[in-house]
C-alpha cells in the first residue's frame, strides 16, 4: 500500500536516490509492520507462516475484530505518508539524517536490490526524502546503530517523549531510558535490552514488555532489526502506547507475539470452553480446541452447520436457538443453561453465552462460548438432594420431639392444675401457680417453635370445625386481660353482622387472635386495647373476617415494621428483653392467616401511638346447630391427646347401652330384607326391644313425621327406592323434627359423611356395619347427647356438662358462652315441630345457668362498650334486641359477687363453676390442659 | 347331635375357611347374633341371600337380555339391582358376591372399576353380564359351601 505511494512521490534527485532506498525500505518495513494485520486480513496468505496455521476466513474475522484500531492507524500512516512532499527541503538539512545515512546507507542498496526487484534502485519516482516519512510517521520511532547506540530518533518520539534530538543521539539504549524511567522502574528497562537482544538473534521482529516513562505513559517496544545480510545494520524501536489489559501485557504478549496472534492461539487452545463464530444466520464459522473436544465434532464436519445441532428436541420444538440470537441481537448478549448435545447423541448440562460480534457497527455474526456443568449440576443435585433429606429427617425429628416433649408438658400441667384444686395454703397455692404459669408459657414457646418449623415445612393443616369468632375472641381478650396492667383498658367490638358460628379451624383462628392480642398486652402500658371484629366481605358460603386489635403502645419503628413477619425477629433486641418471646409469633400467624385463605397486617395507629394489627381469614358458612353438635362429637371423637379421658371400652358402653336400650325406640330404614333382618338381629342383641322398620325412605318420612316424637333414634339407609336417605332425611328435617338420624352406607368414601350432614343427618355407619361400631355410634347418640326432644336450653346445658373442661372454666369463660349465646339470637332456637308444651322458649334458659355475662364488654361499631374490664362487674349487655321468639333472662340469679371476684384470676385457676350449672351431672372427666376445646364447645353451645 | 357338633366349633372357635368368598370377621359377627346353639337365625340370613341373590340374577338378566328399554334405562336399573344386592352380600360378608355387586353398579352408572368414566354403553352391558356370570358363579359355590347337605357349614334341620 505504501509502495505505490513512495514511488509517485519520488524525487528524481540522484543525490540522494541511495539514502532514497534506504529509506524506502525502511519505510516498507515499518508500513509493512503497521499494516501487518491489515494485510492479513486482506490477504490470507499472509498468515501461512505465521504461529497460528488457521487459514479459514472466520478466523481472519475474529482476528481483524479486534484489531479495527490498528486498522484504522495504519490507514492515517498511508494518508499521511502520502502527502508531506513539501517539507523535503527541511529534511535534508536535517543532521541527524546523515548519521542515518552515514550507517545504513551504504548497505540498503544491496538489499533493496535484493529483497525487493520490483522497485528499481533509481526509479524516478523514488521518495525523495525517506527521512521526512521517518520524522512524521505517526508512531514514535527510534533508531539503533548495531551497538545499540541511538542513531535517530523522529519527531513524533521528541515530543512523546519530552526529549529533544540532542538528548538522544549518540546514547546508548540503556543508560537513556534509565534516564527516562522513575528510578525505581531501572530494571524495567531491560524489558526493551531484552527484546532488542532477542530481536537481533532471532532476526524477526520482537515486542517488549512494557515501560513506564517518567512523562507517565507506558508504553512498549517494537524492535525491528534490520539486517543486510549476515550483517545488523540497524535496529528500529517502534514504541506504542501498550494496551490497557495488564493481563495481556504480562502473561501472553511475549515478545513478538502480537495480541490478535496471543488471542488466535488462546482461543484455539483452550480445552474446556469451546468457543466459536457463528455467522449471521446461526452457521458455525470457527472451531476451536475445547469446542471439539466438547461437542465431538471436527472442525470439518462441523464448520457450516447451523448451530441448532447442539440442541435438543424440547428446544428445537419452541425454536429455542433462533429464540437466543434474537434476544442476543437485541440484548447484545444471551445466556442460557440446558441440555445440549454431543455429537455421539449424549447430552451435557452446559452454560452458553451468546454474543453479537458487530465490525463496524455492522452485524457479522455471533461468538459463541459453551462451558460444560454436567459436573456442576450432577454435584448441586446431590447437594440439594443432602439438603431435602436433612429437612425431611429434621422435620420428622421435630415431629416426633413435638410428640415427645408435649407429652410430659401435658402430664406436669394438668397435675398442676389437679393440685390447685386441691385445698391450698395460700403461699402452696402461689407456688402451684408460678409452676402452672411457667409450665404453660414453656408450653407455648415450644409449641411456637413446633408450630413454626411444620409451617416452614408445609405440613400443616387446617381442620375444619365450627367456629364462634365472638367467644373466641372475647375468651382470648379475656385471658390476656388479667396480665394487663391496671391503667390498659380492653375494648372489645363486635360488628352486628358477625356470624355467631362459622367452619373453620377454631385452634388456629384463636391462635392468631391470641398471639396479636398478646402482643398488644405486652407493649402497652397505658391506655387502651381496642379489638375489633367485622365481616370483611361475604360470599354465598363463605365469610371473611377480619380482626383488628389497635393498641396504644409503644408501636414500633418505621424501620421495624418491614421485618414484622420474618421469623425469629425481634422488635425488642436490648439486653434486657423486657419482652420475651422466641420472635415467632408473628410469622406463624403471617402463615396461619394465609393458610385460612387470609392476610394479616400492620399499620401505625393513626389516632395514637402505638399500632394496628389485622388480620384477614375465610370461613365457611354452617347450616345448622345439628351440624355444630355433630362437629362437636367429632372434635371428641378424634381427641387422643394423652391425658383425655380414656375412650370407655366398648363393652362398657355395651352394658350401658343395655341399661337404656329397652327404654329407646328406633326406626330402622332399611329396602334391603337381609339387611333388615341383620340390623334387627344385631339391635335385639343390643338389648333393643322396640324396633319398627320402614322399606324406602318415603315410609320412613310418614313414620317419623307422624310421631315426630316417638324415635330416638332413626337408622337410615342412603340408596333406596322410592325416596333415598337423603332426600328422607331432609323432609324430615323440614318438618322440624330433630330426632338424630345415622346413616348407614356402603363404601365408605371421603365426603359420605359431609353429605349425610348436609342432608341434615347426625352421623354415619359404614356398612357392612360392624357391631363395635354401631354400639359407639348409639352411645353417642342415646347415652351422651341429650335428647332432641328436650328444650334446647338443657341441651346446650347438656353439651356443656360433658364437656371435660366447663367445670373449670372461670365465669369470664362463661361470659363469652354467654355472649356468644345472645349472639346466636332466635335463628337457631326455633321451637321444635311437636315440641310438648313449648314450655321453654320464652324463657329458654333455666334459672342458675342463665347467661353468667360480666367481664368482657360487649360493643357494637355504633355504639362501643369502652369500659375496663376488671372493673366491670355490672351488666352491661346490649338490651334485648334480638329475636321474635326467645327473650333471655338478663338478669341472671346465679351471678353473684362471688364470681365478679373472680374475674381478674386466670382461666385455669378455679374449678368451682360446675356446681352452679346444674346441667353438669355426670362424671366429669379429668382435666384437660389448654382451653381450646372449651372454646369449641361454647360455639357450639351458640 | 348338630347341636354337639355346634358347640364343638365353638369351643374351638373355628370357622370353615370360606377363602375369598367370606368375610370370616362380618360373617362371625352374623353368627354371634344366633340365640342358642342352632344357627337358625344366621341360617335363615344366608338361604334368604342366596334366594335374594338369585332374584336378583334374575332380574338382571332379563334386564340384560330384553329389548324393551333403551340401553341408558337399562343400565341405571342394573346399577340399581347391583347396589341392591352389594348391600346385602356385604352385610354378610360375602365379599366375592359383592365385588361381582359393584362391579354392576359401577357399569350401570357407566363407570368402569375405578371410578373412571365409560361411555360405551354397551361395553357396559358386556361388563355387567360378565360379572352376572362370576357372581352367578361364585354364589353356587358359596351355597354349596354353606348349605350343601352332607359338608355345608348349616347342616339341614331335622324336623
Amino acid at each position: 500500500m505504501h509502495l505505490p505511494t513512495a514511488e509517485s512521490a519520488a524525487d528524481a534527485s540522484i543525490k540522494h536516490t541511495m539514502a532514497d532506498m534506504a529509506n524506502t525500505v525502511l519505510n516498507m518495513v515499518i508500513s509493512g509492520h503497521e499494516d501487518g494485520k491489515d494485510q492479513e486480513s486482506h490477504h490470507p496468505d499472509a498468515q501461512t507462516d505465521s504461529a497460528n496455521p488457521g487459514p479459514s476466513n472466520a478466523d481472519a474475522g475474529l482476528h481483524s475484530l479486534t484489531q479495527e484500531h490498528s486498522n484504522d492507524s495504519s490507514q492515517d500512516n498511508s494518508a499521511s505518508a502520502s502527502t508531506p512532499t513539501t517539507q523535503a527541503i527541511e529534511d535534508e538539512n536535517d543532521p541527524a539524517w546523515s548519521v542515518a545515512t552515514a550507517t545504513t546507507a551504504h548497505s540498503s542498496i544491496d538489499d533493496t536490490i535484493v529483497l525487493q526487484d520490483n522497485v528499481p534502485p533509481t526509479h524516478p519516482f523514488a521518495a525523495p526524502d525517506m527521512s521526512l516519512l521517518f520524522d512524521y510517521n505517526p508512531a514514535p520511532l527510534l533508531l539503533l546503530s548495531s551497538s545499540c547506540c541511538i542513531t535517530r530518533v523522529s519527531k513524533r518520539f521528541c515530543q512523546d517523549w519530552h526529549v529533544t534530538e540532542e538528548e538522544c543521539i549518540g546514547k546508548f539504549l540503556v543508560p537513556f531510558l534509565e534516564s527516562q524511567v522513575r528510578e525505581s522502574a531501572f530494571s524495567k528497562t531491560k524489558y526493551i535490552a531484552e527484546a532488542v537482544d532477542d530481536a537481533v538473534a532471532s532476526r524477526s521482529e520482537r515486542t517488549s514488555k512494557a515501560i513506564t516513562v517518567k512523562s507517565s505513559f507506558t508504553c512498549r517496544a517494537r524492535v525491528v532489526p534490520i539486517f543486510r545480510g549476515a550483517e545488523l545494520v540497524s535496529i528500529q524501536l517502534e514504541w506504542s502506547e501498550r494496551p490497557t489489559s495488564e493481563v495481556l501485557d504480562n502473561e501472553f504478549v511475549q515478545p513478538g507475539l502480537s495480541t490478535d496472534e496471543a488471542f488466535r492461539i488462546l482461543v484455539q487452545a483452550l480445552k474446556d470452553y469451546a468457543i466459536f463464530l457463528l455467522d449471521t444466520k446461526g452457521h458455525i464459522a470457527t472451531w476451536n480446541t475445547g469446542a471439539q473436544l466438547l461437542k465431538g465434532y471436527t472442525r470439518e464436519e462441523i464448520i457450516g452447520k447451523h448451530f441448532s445441532i447442539f440442541y435438543g428436541k424440547e428446544d428445537l420444538d419452541i425454536k429455542k436457538p433462533d429464540m437466543e440470537l434474537d434476544i442476543c441481537l437485541r440484548e447484545g448478549r444471551v445466556e442460557d443453561e440446558g441440555w445440549r448435545y454431543k455429537k455421539d447423541g449424549t447430552r451435557f448440562w452446559a452454560n452458553v453465552v451468546i454474543t453479537a460480534v458487530y465490525k463496524n457497527g455492522v452485524h457479522v455474526g455471533f461468538g459463541k462460548v459453551t462451558r460444560d456443568l454436567t459436573e456442576r449440576k450432577a454435584s448441586e443435585s446431590r447437594l440439594i438432594a443432602a439438603y431435602e433429606e436433612s429437612e425431611k429427617l429434621k422435620s420428622d425429628f421435630l415431629a416426633n420431639m413435638s410428640h415427645e416433649i408435649r407429652t410430659p408438658m401435658h402430664g406436669m400441667l394438668s397435675a398442676c392444675a389437679l393440685l390447685l384444686d386441691s385445698p391450698l395454703t395460700e403461699r402452696q397455692r402461689d407456688i402451684v401457680n408460678i409452676m402452672d404459669e411457667s409450665g404453660q408459657i414453656l408450653l407455648q414457646v415450644i409449641n411456637d417453635i413446633l408450630d413454626y418449623s411444620k409451617l416452614a415445612s408445609g405440613s400443616f393443616a387446617v381442620s375444619s370445625d365450627v367456629v364462634g369468632v365472638a367467644s373466641i375472641i372475647t375468651s382470648v381478650v379475656r385471658g390476656v386481660q388479667t396480665t394487663l396492667p391496671p391503667a390498659v383498658h380492653f375494648e372489645l367490638f363486635l360488628a352486628p353482622n358477625l356470624p355467631k358460628s362459622v367452619q373453620g379451624d377454631p385452634l388456629r383462628y384463636r391462635q392468631i387472635v391470641q398471639n396479636i392480642v398478646g402482643n398488644a398486652a405486652k407493649f402497652t402500658d397505658k391506655g387502651s386495647i381496642r379489638v375489633k371484629a367485622s365481616v370483611h366481605s361475604e360470599d354465598s358460603d363463605s365469610y371473611t373476617l377480619l380482626t383488628e386489635v389497635i393498641d396504644t403502645g409503644i408501636g414500633i419503628r418505621e424501620s421495624a415494621s418491614a421485618s414484622l413477619f420474618t421469623p425469629f425477629s425481634q422488635f425488642d433486641l436490648t439486653t434486657t428483653k423486657r419482652y420475651k418471646g422466641t420472635g415467632l409469633g408473628l410469622s406463624i400467624a403471617k402463615s396461619l392467616a394465609e393458610l385460612m385463605g387470609g392476610r394479616i397486617g400492620y399499620r401505625p395507629n393513626p389516632e395514637r401511638h402505638g399500632s394496628v394489627f389485622w388480620f384477614t381469614a375465610r370461613f365457611k358458612k354452617i347450616k345448622s346447630l345439628e351440624q355444630i353438635s355433630d362437629w362437636k362429637h367429632q372434635m371428641a371423637a378424634k381427641d387422643g391427646s394423652p391425658i383425655s379421658p380414656v375412650q370407655p371400652d366398648v363393652t362398657v358402653l355395651q352394658k350401658r347401652l343395655a341399661s337404656v336400650a329397652n327404654r329407646k325406640s328406633i326406626l330402622l330404614v332399611e329396602d334391603n330384607i337381609i339387611n333388615q333382618k341383620v340390623m334387627l338381629g344385631m339391635l335385639r342383641s343390643l338389648g333393643f326391644k322396640s324396633i319398627e322398620l320402614a322399606a324406602d325412605g318415603a315410609a320412613a318420612v310418614k313414620m317419623v313425621t307422624g310421631k315426630p316424637v316417638g324415635y330416638d333414634l332413626v337408622l337410615m339407609d342412603i340408596n333406596m327406592p322410592i325416596l333415598d336417605g337423603h332426600e328422607a332425611s331432609q323432609k324430615i328435617r323440614d318438618a322440624q323434627v330433630k330426632v338424630p338420624i345415622i346413616a348407614m352406607t356402603a363404601y365408605a368414601l371421603k365426603g359420605d359423611r359431609e353429605k349425610c350432614l348436609e342432608y341434615g343427618m347426625n352421623d354415619y355407619v359404614p356398612k357392612p356395619v360392624d357391631r363395635k361400631y354401631l354400639i359407639k355410634v348409639l352411645a353417642t347418640w342415646l347415652l351422651e347427647k341429650v335428647d332432641y326432644r328436650k328444650a334446647y336450653d338443657e341441651r346446650l346445658q347438656q353439651l356443656k356438662s360433658c364437656d371435660e373442661k366447663l367445670h373449670r372454666l372461670s365465669v369470664s369463660e362463661r361470659a363469652a358462652v354467654a355472649i356468644a349465646r345472645r349472639e346466636s339470637g332466635g335463628e337457631e332456637l326455633k321451637p321444635l315441630a311437636g315440641e310438648k308444651g313449648v314450655k321453654g322458649w320464652s324463657t329458654p334458659f333455666k334459672e342458675g345457668e342463665v347467661s353468667e355475662n360480666a367481664g368482657v364488654v360487649q360493643g357494637t361499631f355504633d355504639e362501643p362498650a369502652c369500659t375496663k374490664i376488671p372493673d366491670q362487674v355490672e351488666k352491661t349487655e346490649r338490651p334485648n334486641e334480638n329475636n321474635g321468639i326467645g327473650t333471655f333472662q338478663e338478669t341472671a340469679p346465679g351471678f353473684d359477687g362471688d364470681e365478679q371476684q373472680q374475674l381478674p384470676e386466670p382461666a385455669l385457676s378455679d374449678g368451682d363453676v360446675s356446681p352452679k350449672t346444674p346441667g353438669a351431672s355426670m362424671a366429669q372427666p379429668p382435666l384437660e390442659s389448654a382451653g381450646e376445646e372449651a372454646k369449641v364447645e361454647e360455639d357450639a353451645k351458640a | 347331635m348338630h347341636s354337639h357338633y355346634d358347640d364343638d366349633r365353638e369351643d374351638q372357635d373355628t370357622m370353615p375357611d370360606f377363602g375369598e368368598h367370606v368375610d370370616n370377621g362380618i360373617f362371625e359377627q352374623i353368627l354371634e347374633m344366633d340365640d342358642d346353639d342352632k344357627r337358625e337365625f344366621s341360617k335363615s340370613l344366608v338361604t334368604n341371600f342366596f334366594d335374594q341373590a338369585e332374584e336378583t340374577f334374575v332380574k338382571i338378566e332379563e334386564l340384560l337380555n330384553t329389548d324393551k328399554l333403551d340401553n341408558g334405562k337399562r343400565l341405571e336399573q342394573l346399577s340399581s339391582l347391583g347396589h341392591f344386592l352389594k348391600g346385602s352380600s356385604a352385610t354378610l360378608g360375602f365379599n366375592k358376591i359383592r365385588d361381582s355387586c359393584q362391579i354392576i353398579q359401577q357399569y350401570g352408572h357407566k363407570l368402569n372399576v375405578d371410578g373412571t368414566p365409560e361411555q360405551n354403553e354397551q361395553v357396559c352391558l358386556d361388563r355387567i353380564k360378565a360379572a352376572l356370570k362370576t357372581a352367578r358363579n361364585d354364589k353356587d359355590v358359596l351355597a354349596d359351601m354353606m348349605l350343601n347337605e352332607t359338608h355345608g357349614f348349616f347342616q339341614p334341620d331335622e324336623e
